[in-house]
């Protein structure tokens, strides 16, 4: 049994995690990779292979499988190993299977849960469509301090900050702008930040805020 | 760091250092097993090891060998000569050492990854093994009792570029040989020669649980081949491999068969993880926390 | 006319110019240096090629050049007819160098994190990791803005001898303990850069993309 929160943590944005690629993510210390297949939705793994515990983050991706850098062994989507190339005729036993978490994509962010079949609900910031990706951005403080950051930051003249358990924020501006923060615990002294923003004309801002996000960042690990 | 209590790992002799890292009338500190040692050379083959104990008090001599390129020394009773390796002492031979490399993993990860012919393909691509030929044949492991090591034998396995004088691929034939928890070589047929094998041998000295250093000592057949070719060959062999071994997780080496799963291709690894737990090690292994 | 490179396999520098080398098609003659544990760059011989005693050092038709950089401009000026890999219009070629510079700079604390953990270089291995940190964030933050822009290069919409130039030791981070979790946009760089048509890998960078 996991000892992990039932929570749904962003660990990074949709669109950044590119087709056929495995990917290196640390939550709450724990190393994840999140992988896409050539095409469909990003999965979320345990960062080890069960054969000699090399991170499946350093994998590529053929197909719809994950295959692990060391020996090649390949992964279906639902973690079943289904190829050993060291024994090209020998069919994989229903035992060796990667441990998958479950994966969501929303607003354009990757959540996942590591309590497994948890019964929280995803966080709820109304209709899915019309969100784009800022930029992910990592600050070297608790995200306890990130928290706290995100309501005192100068956005602009903000009307509203709505936390959602701790981990995601919506920060409304008057001018109608949205933007949705997804925080993700490392460690103890990193969090990482998954923003993705909504509003008129948004989609030509993207670089104007991801740069704000750097002052952002700035401004927090100057404090 | 803490200097293990465990018996076992302490009597085995480790290396510390290879011959040419001390200079003449110097002196080198390095770490085993936790323990802070210090080395110092007074003449050409002259070496003198001691402990340095934290608390500034002096420190205990330790017995020192030289062989195979590298100074050896133990903290406690050797149960265990070091080995025999005859092909050192062939005057043809190209003896060289390549210096060491840290690793940041347990040294049982080093001793593993050396045994193994199933990455080839994917790591040494091209070089010591094809995309396309990825099967590792049967192969046959034993226990020596007498010498108390494990043997992995009639191993072969398809290589592109099996060594710096290879112009062609060829099915290259393996022995490999664990002469001790942290020391292990391989015999592969030279290109030139069918009657004659090349002597590999990778030396641990384990500084802690996690952190190593390696030394390759290696006594080989090419008449051809500069000794900075040589060396370049074997170190870019290594550092491919460096990335596998610093990102195994966990750093310790687990030896429960259900937490990592093998094959058959892994049959030296089952071998060298039974004799492993049989001999109670503690030292870099991996004990997994009670749920 | 022949090109010769001293070289070591495994330096991230000596790889920056084997990429050029190799991405040009361009046939040269390989002198090997034992650099570690040989020290062979420190040697008296070496010392007449490079006084710095350091590699890559390149031979070119009577020219004797060192430092990577300047050796990927070199290559790129004489060699390279299409001009893509060092544009020279005015929008393109300062900030192609500037990245060159930064790659030989603030970047190179990466390589002295790697030579600490691979070939105990005796140097301070948390500042170094720090700085390399610091220099990764800046890259990153750029290469945020490239894919913002719709664009996958360091500078223009052709890979240029800055991208060749920051690749190695950023791929290499993980030899010195330098991860890449926090920088989303460089993974997307470098695999990026893996699969260009001739790109070759070296120790240390995986094979598979």
């Amino acid at each position: 049994m996991s000892l992990e929160q039932d929570r749904w943590t962003g660990v990074g944005l949709d669109r950044q995690v590119q087709a056929a690629s495995s990917n290196p993510v640390i939550l709450d210390g724990q190393a994840l990779a999140l992988w896409r297949g050539e095409d469909g939705p990003v999965r979320v793994w345990e960062d080890r292979c069960p054969h000699r515990g090399m991170r499946l983050s350093f994998g590529f991706v053929r197909g719809d499988t994950l295959r692990c850098i060391y020996h090649g062994w390949a992964y279906r989507t639902d973690g079943q190993c289904v190829e050993i190339p060291a024994h090209p005729d020998l069919a994989p036993p229903k035992t060796i299977c990667a441990n998958s978490y479950p994966a969501e994509s929303r607003y354009g962010i990757v959540w996942t849960n590591l309590s497994g079949a948890g019964s929280a609900a995803l966080p709820d910031f109304g209709a899915d469509e019309g969100w784009e990706p800022v930029r992910s951005i990592y600050v070297d403080r608790p995200a306890s301090v990130v928290r706290e950051a995100l309501h005192s930051f100068d956005f602009g003249d903000v009307s509203e900050v709505r936390m959602n358990g701790g981990s995601a924020a919506l920060v409304r501006v008057r001018s109608g702008l949205e933007i949705l923060f997804a925080v993700q615990p490392v460690s103890d002294g990193k969090t990482a930040l998954h923003a993705v923003a909504k509003g008129q004309g948004v989609a030509g801002r993207r670089a104007d805020l991801a740069r704000r996000l750097e002052r952002l960042r700035a401004t927090i690990e100057r404090a | 760091m803490a200097v293990t209590t465990d018996s076992v790992a302490l009597n085995e002799w480790v290396p510390c250092g290879w011959l040419g890292q001390v200079p003449l009338g110097g002196q080198m500190d390095t770490v085993i097993f936790g323990q802070k040692i210090s080395i110092t050379r007074s003449d050409d083959d002259c070496y003198r090891v001691e402990t340095l104990p934290e608390d500034g008090s002096s420190g205990r001599q330790l017995p020192v060998q030289t062989r195979y390129c590298c100074i050896f020394t133990t903290l406690g009773e050797a149960k265990r000569p070091l080995p025999e390796i005859a092909e050192f002492d062939e005057p043809d031979r190209r003896v060289t050492g390549c210096g060491s490399v840290g690793v940041n993993t347990s040294p049982y990860r080093l001793v593993e990854n050396f045994l193994d012919m199933a990455h080839f393909s994917f790591i040494h691509t091209d070089i010591l093994g094809a995309p396309d030929r990825t099967e590792v044949l049967a192969y046959k492991t034993e226990h020596r009792k007498d010498v108390d090591e494990i043997w992995a034998i009639d191993c072969t396995f398809y290589q592109p570029a099996a060594s710096k004088a290879s112009a062609t691929g060829q099915m290259t034939q393996y022995v490999y040989r664990v002469m001790s928890p942290f020391s292990v070589m391989l015999y592969k047929n030279v290109h030139c020669d069918p009657t004659r094998n090349d002597a590999i041998c990778v030396f641990i000295q384990p500084k802690g649980e996690t952190e190593c250093l390696a030394y390759m000592p290696m006594a080989i057949v090419d008449e051809n081949s500069s000794t900075a070719d040589l060396i370049d060959f074997q170190q870019s062999i290594f550092l491919q491999d460096r990335v596998i071994l610093e990102n195994q997780r966990p750093a310790l080496l687990p030896l429960d068969p259900t937490y990592e799963l093998p094959t058959r291709a892994d049959a030296s690894s089952i071998a060298y993880r039974r004799w492993l737990k049989a001999m109670n090690i503690k030292f870099g292994i991996y004990e997994k926390q009670a749920a | 006319m022949t090109i010769k490179l001293y070289d070591y396999s495994l330096s991230g520098s000596c790889y920056k110019v084997r990429l050029l080398l190799h991405f040009l098609d361009l046939h040269y003659e390989k002198q090997q240096i034992d650099f570690y544990p040989g020290r062979q760059h420190k040697s008296l011989d070496f010392l007449q090629i490079n006084p710095l005693g350091q590699i890559p050092a390149l031979e070119d038709d009577g020219l004797q050049l060192r430092d990577a950089q300047a050796i990927l401009c070199h290559l790129a000026n004489k060699y390279d007819g299409s001009g893509r890999w060092l544009p020279r219009d005015e929008r393109h070629f300062g900030a192609v160098m500037m990245w060159v510079m930064f790659a030989g700079g603030e970047l190179m604390s990466a390589s002295a994190a790697r030579l600490h953990d691979a070939l105990g270089y005796k140097l301070d291995i948390n500042a170094a990791r720090a700085s390399a940190h610091a220099a990764f964030r800046i890259l990153d933050d750029h290469m945020t803005l490239r894919e913002i822009e719709g664009a996958k290069w360091i500078v223009g919409d052709h890979p240029t001898i800055a991208d060749i130039a920051c690749f190695p030791y950023v791929a290499l981070s993980g030899d010195g303990g330098i991860g890449h979790e926090d920088y989303p946009a460089l993974r997307n760089w470098m695999r990026n850069f893996r699969r260009l048509p001739r790109f070759h890998a070296m120790s240390g960078v995986p094979e598979y993309v």
